[in-house]
Protein backbone atom coordinates (compact mmCIF):
# COMPACT_ATOMS: atom_id res chain seq x y z
CA UNK A 1 0.00 0.00 0.00
CA UNK A 2 1.16 3.61 -0.67
CA UNK A 3 1.55 6.57 1.63
CA UNK A 4 2.27 8.82 -0.47
CA UNK A 5 1.56 9.33 -3.85
CA UNK A 6 2.08 12.54 -6.19
CA UNK A 7 1.26 13.31 -9.29
CA UNK A 8 2.44 16.01 -11.50
CA UNK A 9 3.17 18.39 -8.70
CA UNK A 10 3.61 21.94 -9.12
CA UNK A 11 4.25 24.90 -7.46
CA UNK A 12 4.55 28.05 -8.69
CA UNK A 13 5.09 31.16 -6.71
CA UNK A 14 5.00 34.46 -8.46
CA UNK A 15 6.18 33.06 -11.72
CA UNK A 16 9.34 30.85 -10.29
CA UNK A 17 8.90 27.30 -10.15
CA UNK A 18 9.79 25.73 -7.07
CA UNK A 19 8.46 22.14 -7.96
CA UNK A 20 8.01 20.74 -11.75
CA UNK A 21 5.79 18.47 -12.78
CA UNK A 22 6.70 15.79 -9.66
CA UNK A 23 5.89 12.61 -9.42
CA UNK A 24 6.64 10.18 -6.87
CA UNK A 25 5.21 7.32 -4.03
CA UNK A 26 6.21 6.13 -1.06
CA UNK A 27 5.32 2.83 0.28
CA UNK A 28 4.02 2.24 3.75
CA UNK A 29 6.34 1.71 6.56
CA UNK A 30 9.76 2.79 4.11
CA UNK A 31 11.71 5.13 4.90
CA UNK A 32 12.27 7.28 1.72
CA UNK A 33 14.95 10.12 1.00
CA UNK A 34 14.59 13.13 -0.74
CA UNK A 35 17.82 14.54 -1.50
CA UNK A 36 19.04 17.60 -3.95
CA UNK A 37 20.59 20.90 -3.26
CA UNK A 38 19.57 23.98 -1.43
CA UNK A 39 17.10 25.57 -3.48
CA UNK A 40 16.15 22.09 -4.86
CA UNK A 41 12.31 22.44 -3.79
CA UNK A 42 12.38 20.25 -1.14
CA UNK A 43 11.04 22.23 1.71
CA UNK A 44 8.35 23.28 -0.40
CA UNK A 45 7.73 19.66 -1.46
CA UNK A 46 7.38 18.93 2.34
CA UNK A 47 4.89 21.88 2.85
CA UNK A 48 2.89 20.56 0.17
CA UNK A 49 2.45 17.04 1.66
CA UNK A 50 2.12 18.36 4.74
CA UNK A 51 -0.85 20.32 3.60
CA UNK A 52 0.36 23.81 4.73
CA UNK A 53 0.68 25.05 0.71
CA UNK A 54 -1.64 24.07 -1.78
CA UNK A 55 0.23 22.36 -5.39
CA UNK A 56 -0.41 25.02 -8.40
CA UNK A 57 -1.33 21.86 -10.48
CA UNK A 58 -1.39 18.04 -9.83
CA UNK A 59 -2.50 15.76 -7.18
CA UNK A 60 -0.85 14.47 -3.48
CA UNK A 61 -2.62 11.64 -1.58
CA UNK A 62 -0.86 10.91 1.94
CA UNK A 63 -2.06 8.29 3.64
CA UNK A 64 -5.13 8.21 0.84
CA UNK A 65 -6.20 11.42 1.49
CA UNK A 66 -5.93 14.83 -1.28
CA UNK A 67 -3.72 17.32 0.61
CA UNK A 68 -5.82 19.90 -1.53
CA UNK A 69 -9.90 18.30 -0.46
CA UNK A 70 -9.04 17.07 3.10
CA UNK A 71 -6.04 19.39 4.07
CA UNK A 72 -7.43 18.51 8.00
CA UNK A 73 -7.06 15.08 7.85
CA UNK A 74 -3.85 14.88 6.00
CA UNK A 75 -2.35 17.46 8.94
CA UNK A 76 -3.78 14.83 11.80
CA UNK A 77 -2.38 11.46 10.36
CA UNK A 78 1.10 13.84 10.01
CA UNK A 79 4.29 14.67 11.69
CA UNK A 80 6.25 17.58 10.52
CA UNK A 81 10.09 18.42 11.58
CA UNK A 82 10.15 21.35 10.01
CA UNK A 83 13.42 23.57 8.52
CA UNK A 84 13.86 25.58 11.84
CA UNK A 85 12.94 23.61 15.23
CA UNK A 86 9.71 25.89 15.58
CA UNK A 87 9.49 25.74 19.37
CA UNK A 88 8.25 28.16 21.96
CA UNK A 89 11.15 29.16 23.74
CA UNK A 90 9.52 30.78 26.76
CA UNK A 91 7.81 27.57 27.42
CA UNK A 92 9.00 24.21 28.70
CA UNK A 93 9.36 21.04 26.89
CA UNK A 94 6.51 19.82 28.73
CA UNK A 95 4.72 22.78 27.66
CA UNK A 96 5.52 22.78 24.30
CA UNK A 97 4.71 18.98 23.79
CA UNK A 98 1.48 19.17 25.69
CA UNK A 99 0.33 21.72 23.19
CA UNK A 100 1.32 19.86 20.24
CA UNK A 101 -0.24 16.56 21.50
CA UNK A 102 -3.52 18.75 22.10
CA UNK A 103 -3.43 20.42 18.74
CA UNK A 104 -2.81 16.88 16.90
CA UNK A 105 -6.37 15.69 19.12
CA UNK A 106 -4.44 13.89 21.75
CA UNK A 107 -7.09 14.69 24.24
CA UNK A 108 -6.59 12.24 27.26
CA UNK A 109 -4.75 13.53 29.19
CA UNK A 110 -2.63 10.81 30.68
CA UNK A 111 -1.83 9.03 27.58
CA UNK A 112 -0.81 12.36 26.96
CA UNK A 113 1.88 12.44 29.47
CA UNK A 114 3.27 9.12 29.25
CA UNK A 115 4.00 10.22 25.50
CA UNK A 116 5.58 13.38 26.43
CA UNK A 117 7.46 11.28 29.23
CA UNK A 118 8.42 8.31 26.55
CA UNK A 119 9.62 10.92 24.17
CA UNK A 120 11.69 12.99 26.89
CA UNK A 121 12.74 10.23 28.52
CA UNK A 122 14.19 8.81 24.74
CA UNK A 123 15.98 11.95 23.73
CA UNK A 124 17.50 12.57 27.37
CA UNK A 125 15.71 15.38 27.78
CA UNK A 126 13.82 14.45 30.79
CA UNK A 127 15.78 15.74 33.80
CA UNK A 128 15.54 19.28 31.89
CA UNK A 129 11.42 18.94 31.82
CA UNK A 130 10.85 21.89 33.56
CA UNK A 131 13.86 24.12 32.21
CA UNK A 132 12.60 26.99 29.79
CA UNK A 133 13.14 26.12 26.27
CA UNK A 134 16.27 29.14 25.20
CA UNK A 135 18.29 27.30 27.92
CA UNK A 136 18.63 24.36 25.37
CA UNK A 137 21.71 23.88 22.97
CA UNK A 138 20.53 23.37 19.36
CA UNK A 139 20.89 19.52 19.11
CA UNK A 140 18.43 19.84 22.19
CA UNK A 141 16.28 21.93 20.40
CA UNK A 142 16.20 19.53 17.60
CA UNK A 143 15.70 16.76 19.15
CA UNK A 144 12.92 17.92 21.01
CA UNK A 145 11.17 19.26 17.36
CA UNK A 146 11.86 15.65 16.58
CA UNK A 147 9.99 14.52 19.91
CA UNK A 148 7.30 17.20 19.00
CA UNK A 149 6.71 15.54 15.22
CA UNK A 150 6.59 12.18 17.20
CA UNK A 151 4.00 13.24 20.05
CA UNK A 152 0.68 12.56 18.35
CA UNK A 153 1.89 8.86 17.32
CA UNK A 154 1.85 10.00 13.25
CA UNK A 155 0.82 7.35 10.14
CA UNK A 156 3.51 9.46 8.29
CA UNK A 157 6.42 11.50 9.50
CA UNK A 158 8.26 14.05 7.32
CA UNK A 159 11.48 14.57 8.43
CA UNK A 160 13.48 17.96 6.97
CA UNK A 161 17.54 17.58 7.99
CA UNK A 162 16.72 15.51 11.47
CA UNK A 163 20.43 15.01 11.90
CA UNK A 164 20.89 18.83 11.66
CA UNK A 165 22.93 20.39 14.58
CA UNK A 166 23.66 16.85 16.26
CA UNK A 167 26.41 15.67 17.64
CA UNK A 168 27.67 11.49 16.29
CA UNK A 169 26.36 10.26 19.42
CA UNK A 170 22.45 12.24 19.13
CA UNK A 171 22.91 11.73 15.16
CA UNK A 172 23.06 8.14 15.69
CA UNK A 173 19.83 7.70 18.41
CA UNK A 174 17.94 9.65 15.42
CA UNK A 175 19.00 7.28 12.31
CA UNK A 176 18.38 4.42 15.16
CA UNK A 177 14.64 5.85 16.23
CA UNK A 178 13.77 6.14 12.46
CA UNK A 179 15.07 2.35 11.72
CA UNK A 180 12.47 1.35 14.91
CA UNK A 181 9.66 3.73 13.41
CA UNK A 182 9.86 2.15 10.07
CA UNK A 183 10.18 -1.53 10.97
CA UNK A 184 8.72 -2.09 14.25
CA UNK A 185 6.05 0.58 13.85
CA UNK A 186 5.70 0.48 9.90
CA UNK A 187 5.25 4.54 10.09
CA UNK A 188 6.54 5.78 6.77
CA UNK A 189 9.16 8.65 6.89
CA UNK A 190 9.80 11.13 4.28
CA UNK A 191 13.36 11.92 4.32
CA UNK A 192 15.13 15.33 3.36
CA UNK A 193 18.97 15.57 4.07
CA UNK A 194 22.28 16.49 2.78
CA UNK A 195 23.61 13.61 5.30
CA UNK A 196 24.34 11.44 2.05
CA UNK A 197 25.13 8.69 4.41
CA UNK A 198 22.41 9.08 6.03
CA UNK A 199 20.43 8.43 3.48
CA UNK A 200 23.01 5.07 2.08
CA UNK A 201 22.21 3.63 5.26
CA UNK A 202 18.35 3.90 6.10
CA UNK A 203 16.51 4.89 2.88
CA UNK A 204 14.48 2.31 1.06
CA UNK A 205 13.77 4.80 -1.86
CA UNK A 206 15.71 8.00 -2.59
CA UNK A 207 14.53 10.72 -5.31
CA UNK A 208 17.33 12.93 -5.98
CA UNK A 209 15.62 16.67 -7.21
CA UNK A 210 17.00 19.58 -8.66
CA UNK A 211 15.77 22.87 -9.61
CA UNK A 212 12.11 21.14 -8.59
CA UNK A 213 12.51 18.92 -11.37
CA UNK A 214 13.24 14.66 -10.19
CA UNK A 215 16.33 13.49 -11.76
CA UNK A 216 15.74 10.03 -10.39
CA UNK A 217 14.01 7.58 -8.21
CA UNK A 218 15.87 4.56 -7.48
CA UNK A 219 17.55 2.24 -4.32
CA UNK A 220 20.32 3.85 -2.74
CA UNK A 221 22.06 0.69 -3.55
CA UNK A 222 21.04 0.62 -7.22
CA UNK A 223 22.22 4.69 -7.85
CA UNK A 224 25.73 4.03 -6.50
CA UNK A 225 26.25 0.51 -8.82
CA UNK A 226 24.45 2.89 -11.67
CA UNK A 227 27.31 5.85 -11.42
CA UNK A 228 29.96 3.26 -10.67
CA UNK A 229 32.94 3.34 -13.74
CA UNK A 230 35.28 0.53 -14.26
CA UNK A 231 36.45 -1.58 -11.46
CA UNK A 232 39.16 -0.04 -9.61
CA UNK A 233 41.75 -1.24 -6.64
CA UNK A 234 44.17 0.68 -4.40
CA UNK A 235 47.15 -0.99 -3.48
CA UNK A 236 48.76 0.23 -0.37
CA UNK A 237 52.82 -0.10 -0.42
CA UNK A 238 55.64 0.23 1.95
CA UNK A 239 57.97 2.15 -0.72
CA UNK A 240 56.70 2.83 -5.17
CA UNK A 241 59.25 2.14 -7.04
CA UNK A 242 59.16 2.39 -10.99
CA UNK A 243 59.77 -1.48 -11.13
CA UNK A 244 56.87 -1.85 -9.06
CA UNK A 245 54.78 0.85 -11.69
CA UNK A 246 55.70 -1.64 -14.43
CA UNK A 247 55.22 -5.04 -13.05
CA UNK A 248 51.40 -3.72 -12.27
CA UNK A 249 50.85 -2.44 -15.52
CA UNK A 250 52.28 -5.87 -17.01
CA UNK A 251 49.80 -7.77 -14.97
CA UNK A 252 46.85 -9.39 -16.90
CA UNK A 253 43.28 -7.20 -17.73
CA UNK A 254 45.18 -3.87 -16.50
CA UNK A 255 43.64 -0.80 -18.53
CA UNK A 256 46.18 2.00 -16.76
CA UNK A 257 47.81 2.60 -13.34
CA UNK A 258 48.30 5.42 -11.92
CA UNK A 259 50.08 6.76 -8.33
CA UNK A 260 48.69 8.43 -5.35
CA UNK A 261 51.38 9.30 -2.80
CA UNK A 262 52.57 5.02 -1.48
CA UNK A 263 49.29 3.89 -3.23
CA UNK A 264 48.87 2.42 -6.76
CA UNK A 265 45.41 3.16 -8.19
CA UNK A 266 44.65 0.09 -10.55
CA UNK A 267 41.87 0.29 -13.61
CA UNK A 268 41.16 -3.13 -14.07
CA UNK A 269 38.66 -5.41 -16.76
CA UNK A 270 37.43 -7.20 -13.62
CA UNK A 271 37.53 -7.68 -9.95
CA UNK A 272 39.08 -11.68 -10.80
CA UNK A 273 42.21 -10.35 -12.07
CA UNK A 274 42.95 -8.64 -8.02
CA UNK A 275 45.32 -11.69 -7.25
CA UNK A 276 47.42 -12.02 -9.87
CA UNK A 277 48.17 -8.35 -10.24
CA UNK A 278 49.09 -8.12 -6.61
CA UNK A 279 51.03 -11.45 -7.07
CA UNK A 280 52.92 -9.60 -10.00
CA UNK A 281 53.43 -6.66 -7.27
CA UNK A 282 55.16 -8.83 -4.32
CA UNK A 283 57.12 -11.26 -6.75
CA UNK A 284 58.40 -7.78 -8.00
CA UNK A 285 59.91 -6.92 -4.39
CA UNK A 286 56.40 -5.05 -3.17
CA UNK A 287 56.04 -4.88 0.27
CA UNK A 288 52.14 -4.61 0.12
CA UNK A 289 50.27 -3.09 3.17
CA UNK A 290 46.42 -2.68 1.72
CA UNK A 291 44.37 -3.79 -1.05
CA UNK A 292 40.77 -2.56 -1.41
CA UNK A 293 37.98 -2.12 -4.17
CA UNK A 294 37.19 1.09 -5.05
CA UNK A 295 33.32 1.49 -4.68
CA UNK A 296 31.26 4.56 -5.75
CA UNK A 297 29.08 5.54 -2.89
CA UNK A 298 25.84 7.34 -3.15
CA UNK A 299 27.50 10.82 -3.17
CA UNK A 300 29.05 9.78 -6.07
CA UNK A 301 26.13 9.08 -7.79
CA UNK A 302 24.21 12.19 -6.24
CA UNK A 303 27.38 14.79 -7.49
CA UNK A 304 27.29 12.95 -10.95
CA UNK A 305 23.66 13.37 -11.35
CA UNK A 306 23.61 16.69 -9.87
CA UNK A 307 26.41 17.91 -11.70
CA UNK A 308 25.78 16.44 -15.28
CA UNK A 309 22.56 18.91 -15.16
CA UNK B 1 -15.10 25.98 13.74
CA UNK B 2 -14.15 24.11 17.34
CA UNK B 3 -13.84 26.54 20.28
CA UNK B 4 -12.15 24.17 22.07
CA UNK B 5 -9.48 23.99 19.57
CA UNK B 6 -9.23 27.55 19.81
CA UNK B 7 -8.95 27.66 24.01
CA UNK B 8 -5.43 25.68 23.26
CA UNK B 9 -3.98 28.44 21.00
CA UNK B 10 -5.26 31.05 23.54
CA UNK B 11 -4.08 29.11 26.81
CA UNK B 12 -0.30 28.13 24.71
CA UNK B 13 -0.16 31.80 23.61
CA UNK B 14 -1.19 33.05 27.14
CA UNK B 15 1.42 31.14 28.99
CA UNK B 16 4.22 32.47 26.54
CA UNK B 17 3.17 35.84 26.71
CA UNK B 18 2.94 36.51 30.11
CA UNK B 19 6.66 35.31 30.33
CA UNK B 20 7.49 38.38 27.86
CA UNK B 21 8.76 41.35 29.79
CA UNK B 22 8.59 43.36 26.02
CA UNK B 23 4.91 42.53 26.22
CA UNK B 24 3.56 42.62 29.79
CA UNK B 25 5.66 45.55 30.76
CA UNK B 26 3.62 48.27 28.89
CA UNK B 27 0.41 46.42 29.42
CA UNK B 28 1.03 46.55 33.62
CA UNK B 29 3.07 50.07 33.73
CA UNK B 30 0.40 52.11 31.63
CA UNK B 31 -2.54 51.30 33.35
CA UNK B 32 -0.87 51.73 36.61
CA UNK B 33 -0.13 55.46 35.51
CA UNK B 34 -3.40 55.84 34.46
CA UNK B 35 -5.93 54.23 36.59
CA UNK B 36 -3.80 54.83 40.06
CA UNK B 37 -0.79 57.47 39.59
CA UNK B 38 -2.85 60.14 37.62
CA UNK B 39 -5.77 60.19 39.95
CA UNK B 40 -3.92 60.23 42.75
CA UNK B 41 -1.91 63.19 41.69
CA UNK B 42 -5.22 65.46 40.48
CA UNK B 43 -7.11 64.31 44.51
CA UNK B 44 -4.12 65.07 46.14
CA UNK B 45 -2.66 67.97 44.95
CA UNK B 46 -5.58 69.95 43.82
CA UNK B 47 -3.53 73.47 44.51
CA UNK B 48 -1.32 72.86 41.40
CA UNK B 49 -4.66 72.04 39.20
CA UNK B 50 -6.33 75.53 40.62
CA UNK B 51 -3.26 77.62 40.18
CA UNK B 52 -3.16 75.78 36.38
CA UNK B 53 -7.01 75.99 35.24
CA UNK B 54 -8.57 78.71 37.12
CA UNK B 55 -10.29 80.87 34.66
CA UNK B 56 -8.30 78.97 31.47
CA UNK B 57 -10.04 78.85 28.09
CA UNK B 58 -9.31 74.95 28.62
CA UNK B 59 -12.07 74.56 31.36
CA UNK B 60 -14.39 77.24 30.01
CA UNK B 61 -14.69 75.01 26.50
CA UNK B 62 -15.16 71.97 28.80
CA UNK B 63 -17.89 73.90 30.72
CA UNK B 64 -19.46 75.34 27.77
CA UNK B 65 -19.62 71.79 26.05
CA UNK B 66 -21.52 69.90 29.01
CA UNK B 67 -25.03 68.68 28.46
CA UNK B 68 -27.25 71.01 30.33
CA UNK B 69 -28.55 68.43 33.12
CA UNK B 70 -24.66 68.29 33.82
CA UNK B 71 -24.10 71.98 34.46
CA UNK B 72 -27.10 71.57 36.58
CA UNK B 73 -25.53 69.04 38.55
CA UNK B 74 -22.54 71.21 39.28
CA UNK B 75 -24.32 73.94 39.85
CA UNK B 76 -23.84 73.73 43.52
CA UNK B 77 -20.39 73.11 42.96
CA UNK B 78 -17.29 75.02 44.00
CA UNK B 79 -14.53 75.64 40.99
CA UNK B 80 -12.03 73.39 42.57
CA UNK B 81 -14.20 70.93 43.13
CA UNK B 82 -15.80 72.03 39.00
CA UNK B 83 -12.02 71.19 37.90
CA UNK B 84 -11.71 68.06 39.54
CA UNK B 85 -14.90 66.52 38.31
CA UNK B 86 -14.32 67.88 34.85
CA UNK B 87 -10.96 66.44 34.75
CA UNK B 88 -11.66 62.92 36.51
CA UNK B 89 -14.87 62.39 34.78
CA UNK B 90 -14.16 63.80 31.46
CA UNK B 91 -10.59 64.42 30.07
CA UNK B 92 -9.19 61.51 31.80
CA UNK B 93 -11.93 59.25 29.61
CA UNK B 94 -9.85 58.69 26.45
CA UNK B 95 -6.73 57.44 28.31
CA UNK B 96 -9.08 54.50 29.36
CA UNK B 97 -9.68 54.02 25.37
CA UNK B 98 -5.36 53.97 24.99
CA UNK B 99 -5.11 51.03 27.49
CA UNK B 100 -7.27 48.51 25.45
CA UNK B 101 -5.77 49.29 22.65
CA UNK B 102 -2.58 49.36 23.33
CA UNK B 103 -2.61 46.26 25.22
CA UNK B 104 -4.64 44.20 22.59
CA UNK B 105 -2.35 45.56 19.40
CA UNK B 106 0.53 44.53 21.81
CA UNK B 107 -0.72 41.26 22.40
CA UNK B 108 -1.82 40.61 18.91
CA UNK B 109 1.53 42.25 17.29
CA UNK B 110 3.41 39.59 19.40
CA UNK B 111 1.39 36.77 18.89
CA UNK B 112 1.06 37.44 14.82
CA UNK B 113 4.07 39.00 14.16
CA UNK B 114 6.29 37.35 16.81
CA UNK B 115 5.62 33.59 15.72
CA UNK B 116 6.35 34.72 12.14
CA UNK B 117 9.77 36.50 13.83
CA UNK B 118 10.87 33.45 16.15
CA UNK B 119 9.95 30.80 13.58
CA UNK B 120 7.71 29.17 15.61
CA UNK B 121 4.15 29.49 13.30
CA UNK B 122 5.36 26.78 10.43
CA UNK B 123 4.81 24.15 13.51
CA UNK B 124 1.82 25.94 14.38
CA UNK B 125 0.25 25.49 10.51
CA UNK B 126 1.50 21.78 10.23
CA UNK B 127 -1.36 21.39 12.81
CA UNK B 128 -4.59 19.98 12.03
CA UNK B 129 -5.91 23.33 13.53
CA UNK B 130 -8.25 25.15 11.06
CA UNK B 131 -7.23 28.41 10.01
CA UNK B 132 -10.30 30.53 11.85
CA UNK B 133 -9.59 28.15 15.06
CA UNK B 134 -5.99 29.85 14.54
CA UNK B 135 -7.08 33.48 14.17
CA UNK B 136 -10.08 33.06 16.61
CA UNK B 137 -7.10 31.46 19.77
CA UNK B 138 -4.97 34.39 19.12
CA UNK B 139 -7.88 37.03 18.62
CA UNK B 140 -9.11 35.58 22.55
CA UNK B 141 -5.68 35.75 23.51
CA UNK B 142 -5.31 39.39 22.56
CA UNK B 143 -8.71 40.54 23.41
CA UNK B 144 -9.22 38.81 26.56
CA UNK B 145 -6.00 40.01 28.86
CA UNK B 146 -6.86 43.67 27.41
CA UNK B 147 -10.39 43.82 28.46
CA UNK B 148 -9.57 42.79 31.84
CA UNK B 149 -6.77 44.87 32.47
CA UNK B 150 -9.17 47.62 31.17
CA UNK B 151 -11.47 46.57 33.54
CA UNK B 152 -9.30 46.06 36.16
CA UNK B 153 -8.02 49.59 35.77
CA UNK B 154 -11.21 50.97 35.61
CA UNK B 155 -12.33 49.46 39.32
CA UNK B 156 -8.94 50.98 40.72
CA UNK B 157 -9.58 54.20 39.15
CA UNK B 158 -13.31 54.35 40.61
CA UNK B 159 -11.82 52.89 43.90
CA UNK B 160 -9.48 56.06 44.31
CA UNK B 161 -11.41 58.35 42.63
CA UNK B 162 -14.49 57.62 45.07
CA UNK B 163 -12.52 56.33 48.12
CA UNK B 164 -10.93 60.43 47.92
CA UNK B 165 -13.88 62.65 47.02
CA UNK B 166 -16.84 61.44 48.83
CA UNK B 167 -16.33 63.69 51.50
CA UNK B 168 -15.54 66.24 49.39
CA UNK B 169 -18.97 65.72 46.71
CA UNK B 170 -21.01 63.64 48.99
CA UNK B 171 -21.74 61.42 46.56
CA UNK B 172 -20.07 58.31 44.39
CA UNK B 173 -18.41 60.35 40.95
CA UNK B 174 -18.18 56.86 39.62
CA UNK B 175 -19.46 54.78 37.68
CA UNK B 176 -21.53 56.69 35.23
CA UNK B 177 -23.22 55.37 32.09
CA UNK B 178 -21.13 57.08 30.15
CA UNK B 179 -18.01 55.34 31.89
CA UNK B 180 -19.89 51.99 31.70
CA UNK B 181 -20.90 52.49 28.07
CA UNK B 182 -17.17 53.12 27.61
CA UNK B 183 -15.70 50.65 29.32
CA UNK B 184 -18.21 48.18 28.77
CA UNK B 185 -18.51 49.14 24.89
CA UNK B 186 -16.04 51.21 23.19
CA UNK B 187 -13.32 49.96 24.86
CA UNK B 188 -14.29 46.08 23.68
CA UNK B 189 -15.11 48.10 20.24
CA UNK B 190 -11.46 49.78 20.25
CA UNK B 191 -9.65 46.52 21.16
CA UNK B 192 -10.83 44.33 18.57
CA UNK B 193 -10.02 47.32 16.06
CA UNK B 194 -6.55 47.30 17.76
CA UNK B 195 -6.77 43.20 16.84
CA UNK B 196 -8.02 43.79 13.24
CA UNK B 197 -5.22 46.19 12.26
CA UNK B 198 -2.77 44.23 14.00
CA UNK B 199 -3.03 41.29 12.47
CA UNK B 200 -3.62 42.94 8.90
CA UNK B 201 -0.16 44.59 9.64
CA UNK B 202 1.61 41.13 11.19
CA UNK B 203 0.82 39.60 7.56
CA UNK B 204 2.76 42.01 5.80
CA UNK B 205 6.08 42.73 8.17
CA UNK B 206 7.96 40.23 9.28
CA UNK B 207 8.31 41.49 13.06
CA UNK B 208 7.01 42.09 16.44
CA UNK B 209 8.44 45.44 16.76
CA UNK B 210 7.74 46.60 13.66
CA UNK B 211 3.97 45.76 14.02
CA UNK B 212 3.81 47.43 17.21
CA UNK B 213 5.12 50.64 16.43
CA UNK B 214 2.51 50.63 13.15
CA UNK B 215 0.05 49.50 15.38
CA UNK B 216 0.97 52.41 17.92
CA UNK B 217 -0.35 54.58 15.16
CA UNK B 218 -4.00 53.51 16.66
CA UNK B 219 -3.66 56.26 19.49
CA UNK B 220 -3.80 58.75 17.15
CA UNK B 221 -7.65 58.48 16.84
CA UNK B 222 -8.00 58.29 21.01
CA UNK B 223 -5.77 61.55 21.06
CA UNK B 224 -8.34 63.42 18.58
CA UNK B 225 -10.84 62.53 21.18
CA UNK B 226 -8.64 63.78 24.00
CA UNK B 227 -8.33 66.72 22.10
CA UNK B 228 -12.22 67.20 21.41
CA UNK B 229 -12.40 67.33 25.41
CA UNK B 230 -10.11 69.66 25.62
CA UNK B 231 -12.02 71.76 23.28
CA UNK B 232 -15.44 70.99 24.18
CA UNK B 233 -16.29 70.33 20.84
CA UNK B 234 -16.63 66.63 21.98
CA UNK B 235 -17.68 65.45 25.03
CA UNK B 236 -17.96 61.90 26.05
CA UNK B 237 -21.35 61.83 27.01
CA UNK B 238 -23.65 59.02 26.88
CA UNK B 239 -24.63 59.53 23.22
CA UNK B 240 -21.53 60.22 22.00
CA UNK B 241 -20.19 57.34 23.29
CA UNK B 242 -22.97 55.42 21.81
CA UNK B 243 -22.60 56.88 18.62
CA UNK B 244 -19.03 56.14 18.71
CA UNK B 245 -19.09 52.51 19.97
CA UNK B 246 -21.52 51.76 17.02
CA UNK B 247 -18.87 53.68 13.93
CA UNK B 248 -15.96 51.39 16.04
CA UNK B 249 -17.94 48.19 15.77
CA UNK B 250 -18.69 49.15 12.06
CA UNK B 251 -14.81 49.40 11.22
CA UNK B 252 -14.27 46.31 13.24
CA UNK B 253 -16.62 44.44 10.61
CA UNK B 254 -14.47 45.73 8.21
CA UNK B 255 -11.05 45.26 9.49
CA UNK B 256 -12.36 41.50 10.20
CA UNK B 257 -13.06 41.23 6.88
CA UNK B 258 -10.17 41.68 5.86
CA UNK B 259 -7.77 39.73 8.53
CA UNK B 260 -9.99 36.91 7.88
CA UNK B 261 -9.05 36.90 3.89
CA UNK B 262 -5.49 37.75 5.14
CA UNK B 263 -4.75 35.00 7.93
CA UNK B 264 -4.21 31.94 5.57
CA UNK B 265 -1.87 29.14 6.13
CA UNK B 266 -0.42 29.66 2.50
CA UNK B 267 -0.18 33.26 2.80
CA UNK B 268 1.52 33.67 6.31
CA UNK B 269 3.62 30.93 5.04
CA UNK B 270 5.16 32.35 2.11
CA UNK B 271 5.29 35.88 3.93
CA UNK B 272 7.30 34.40 6.69
CA UNK B 273 10.29 33.42 4.85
Amino acid sequence: MQSIVSENLTRIFNGFTAVNDLSFKVNEGDIFGMLGPNGAGKTTTIRILAAILSPTSGEVYVGGYNTSLEPVKVREIVGVLTENPSLYDRLTPIENLDFFARAYGVDDPSKRSAKIKDLLEYFDLWERRSDRVYTFSKGMKQKLAIARALVHDPEIVFLDEPTSGLDPRSSKDIRELMEKLSHKENQTILLSTHRLEDAQRLCNQVMIIDKGQLLTISSPEALRLQSTGAPTVRIQLTMLSNNLIDAAKKAKQVTSVHVEGNELVVVIEDYSATPALVKNIVEAGGMVLSVHQVESTLEDAYLKLVEER
Amino acid sequence: MRIRKALIVFDKDWRDIRRNWEVMAPIIIVPVLISLVIPLIVTLIPGSLNSNLQGSSFLENILNGLPPQLKAELAGLNETQIIKYVMLLYFFAPFFLIIPIMASSVIASDSFAGEKERKTIEALLATPLTDSELLLGKILVSFVPAMIVTAVSFLVYSLVIDLLTFNEYGWLLLPTLSWLLLIFGMAPAIALLGIGVSVIISAKVKGFREAQQISALLVLPVLVLLFGQATGSLILGPIVVSGLTMVLLLLDLIVFRVSVHLFRREEIIITSK
